[in-house]
C-alpha cells in the first residue's frame, strides 16, 4: 500500500473510531443521567431494557426514530427542520481536534490518536463550539411559540455572556503553555507536578462555571427551564429532531470535559507513569473525562436553578472581572518572571 | 482545486450577501450574513490564515451575529410582517438612496485602492500556527498598537454614548409620567 493511501485509510479509521465513540459516549451519558439521578433520589431508574437497563439508550433511539416528527402549523418550516442540525453539528465537529490519546501503534502503523492536530485547536473549539447557540436560537424562533422564543432569547444572552469568561480563562492557560495546540498543551503536563491545575486553579474554576452555562446545563439551563418555559426552546420538537438537540447537549458536555482534562489535568498522561503504554493513556483520558461527566450529572441533581438576573450578574459582574484580572496577573507574572525570580532569591538569601 | 474552491466560495459569499439585503424576514438576513461570514472564513483558510479564519468565526459568527439575533428576537414577532412589507419599498426611501450612493462610492474607492495597491499591507507571513499568531500579535500590539487602542476607545465611546442616550430617553419618560 502506498504511503498516501495508507494515510487516508488510517485517517478514515480514526474518524470513525473517534466519532462513533463520541456519539456512543453521549448515548451512554443519557442513561447515566437517569441512573445517577435515580441513585441520588433513592430510586432504581430504568431497569427493564437489557441487564440493569443498560440497553435503554438503544430503546430510546428506536423510539425517537419511529415517533411522529411534528412540525407546528405556525412554524417557519425550513428553519424549524434546520435548527436541530445546527445544534448538534458544531458540538460533534469540535471532537476533531481533541487529543484522546498519545501516539497509537497498531498493525505496525503509528499515528496520534486524534482526528487532526490543529495548531489553533483551541481557537477552533471555541469558534465552532460557539456556533451551537444558533441551533437553540433558530429552533426557539422558528417554533413560533412564546416559550420557545423566550428560551432562545435566554440562550443567546447567556452563551454570549459566558463565552467571554471562558475564553479569558482558557487564554491564561494558553499564556503559560505558549500554544493553542491541545496536544502540545497536554505534552507539557507529563507528570503530576506539571498539571496546569496546580498553576491555574482560578482559571479552571472560571472555565468550569462557564462550561455549565455554555452547555446549557443545570444550574444554568434557563433555555429550557421547565417550571417557567414548559421545556424552553425545544418545546415544539419531537422525535428525532428533539433527540438531535439532546445529542448536541451531551456531545458538548463530552467536549467541554475533554477540554478541561486536556488543559488542566494532563490529558492522556498517566499519573506516576510518565512512560505508560498508549492504551493506558487513552484509558486515563477516558477515566478523567468520566469524572467530569459525573460531575455534570452530580451538579444537576444537587443544586437548585439560578434566577436569570442572578445568572447575568454572575457572568458580567463577577466572572468577567475576575477572569480579566486573572489574565492580567498571569501575563504580568510571565513577563516579569526573571525579575521575580531574582527578587525571590534575594529575599531568601537576605533572610538566611 | 483551491482556485475552483475560491471562486465557488466567493460566489456563495456574494449570493449570501445579496440574501442579507433582499431577504424579507430579518432573521433570514442574519442567517444569510452567517453563511457569508462562513464562506469568507474558508477563503482565509485557503490563503493559509488559520488564525484569521478562526477569529472571523469566533468574533463575527459566534458573538456579533448572536447579538443581532438577540435584538431581532426582542422585536415583537407581530411586527415582523410590518418590517417585511416595508422592505419591499426599501429602494424608494430617500435614506436608502443616500445609503446606496455612499455604498457605491465606497466600493469605487475600495476598488481603486486595491487596483493601485495604494495601501501598505501588514507584513504577516501566511504562516500556520503560533508563528503566524505571534507575528500578528507583534504587529497588532507593537507597530499598530496606537491604531488598535484607538479603535477600542472608539468602540467604548460608542457603547457609553448608546447607554447615555438610552438612559436619557428613559429618564424623560419617567419625568413625563410623574408630571
Amino acid at each position: 500500500m502506498s504511503p498516501e493511501l495508507l494515510e487516508i485509510v488510517v485517517w478514515i479509521v480514526k474518524v470513525h473510531v473517534i466519532f462513533l465513540g463520541m456519539v456512543g459516549v453521549a448515548a451512554i451519558t443519557t442513561l447515566a443521567e437517569r441512573k445517577v439521578s435515580a441513585w441520588m433520589q433513592y430510586r432504581h431508574g430504568p431497569t427493564r431494557v437489557g441487564p440493569q437497563g443498560l440497553l435503554q439508550p438503544l430503546a430510546d433511539g428506536v423510539k425517537f426514530i419511529f415517533k411522529e416528527s411534528l412540525v407546528p402549523d405556525g412554524a417557519n418550516k425550513w428553519m424549524f427542520r434546520f435548527a436541530p442540525a445546527l445544534a448538534a453539528g458544531p458540538a460533534m465537529l469540535t471532537v476533531a481536534v481533541i487529543p484522546f490519546g498519545p501516539d497509537v501503534t497498531l498493525f505496525g502503523v503509528t499515528t496520534p490518536f486524534s482526528i487532526v492536530d490543529l495548531d489553533i485547536g483551541l481557537m477552533y473549539i471555541l469558534a465552532i463550539g460557539g456556533l451551537s447557540v444558533y441551533g437553540v436560537i433558530v429552533g426557539g424562533w422558528a417554533s413560533n411559540s412564546k416559550y420557545s422564543l423566550l428560551g432562545g432569547l435566554r440562550a443567546s444572552a447567556q452563551m454570549v455572556s459566558y463565552e467571554l469568561s471562558m475564553i479569558l480563562a482558557i487564554l491564561s492557560v494558553v499564556a503559560i503553555s505558549g500554544s493553542l495546540d491541545l496536544r502540545e498543551v497536554v505534552m507539557q503536563q507529563k507528570t503530576l507536578g506539571e498539571w496546569n491545575i496546580l498553576y491555574q486553579p482560578v482559571a479552571f474554576l472560571l472555565f468550569l462555571i462557564a462550561a455549565f452555562a455554555e452547555t446549557n446545563r443545570h444550574p444554568f439551563d434557563f433555555a429550557e427551564c421547565e417550571p417557567e418555559l414548559v421545556s424552553g426552546f425545544h418545546t415544539e420538537y419531537s422525535a428525532m429532531r428533539f433527540a438531535l438537540f439532546a445529542l448536541g447537549e451531551y456531545c458538548a458536555m463530552v467536549v467541554m470535559s475533554s477540554v478541561a482534562v486536556a488543559l488542566w489535568f494532563g490529558g492522556f498522561s498517566v499519573p506516576f507513569m510518565p512512560e505508560a503504554h498508549w492504551t493506558l493513556g487513552i484509558l486515563a483520558f477516558c477515566a478523567k473525562v468520566t469524572c467530569f461527566l459525573f460531575f455534570f450529572l452530580w451538579v444537576r441533581w444537587t443544586l437548585p436553578r439560578f434566577r436569570f438576573d442572578q445568572l447575568m450578574n454572575l457572568g458580567w459582574k463577577v466572572m468577567l472581572p475576575i477572569a480579566l484580572v486573572h489574565l492580567f496577573i498571569t501575563g504580568a507574572v510571565i513577563s516579569f518572571a526573571p525579575q521575580l525570580k531574582s527578587l525571590w532569591n534575594g529575599l531568601v538569601n537576605g533572610a538566611s | 482545486m483551491a482556485e475552483i474552491l475560491f471562486y465557488v466560495l466567493s460566489a456563495a459569499a456574494l449570493l449570501f450577501g445579496l440574501g442579507v439585503v433582499l431577504a424579507k424576514s430579518p432573521m433570514m438576513s442574519v442567517l444569510s450574513l452567517l453563511g457569508s461570514f462562513f464562506c469568507l472564513a474558508i477563503i482565509y483558510l485557503l490563503a493559509g490564515f488559520q488564525f484569521l479564519a478562526a477569529a472571523q468565526i469566533l468574533v463575527y459568527a459566534g458573538a456579533i451575529l448572536v447579538l443581532f439575533l438577540f435584538v431581532i428576537m426582542l422585536l415583537n414577532l407581530g411586527e415582523m410582517g410590518a418590517i417585511a412589507e416595508r422592505s419591499n419599498s426599501f429602494l424608494d426611501s430617500t435614506s436608502a438612496r443616500i445609503g446606496a450612493v455612499i455604498a457605491v462610492g465606497m466600493g469605487v474607492v475600495g476598488l481603486a485602492a486595491a487596483s493601485r495597491a495604494a495601501f501598505q499591507p501588514v507584513r504577516v507571513e501566511p504562516g500556520t500556527g503560533l508563528d503566524g499568531l505571534e507575528a500578528i500579535a507583534t504587529e497588532l500590539f507593537g507597530r499598530y498598537s496606537l491604531a488598535f487602542e484607538a479603535a477600542s476607545i472608539l468602540l467604548l465611546a460608542t457603547i457609553v454614548a448608546v447607554i447615555a442616550l438610552a438612559k436619557r430617553q428613559r429618564r424623560g419618560l419617567k419625568d413625563g409620567g410623574r408630571a
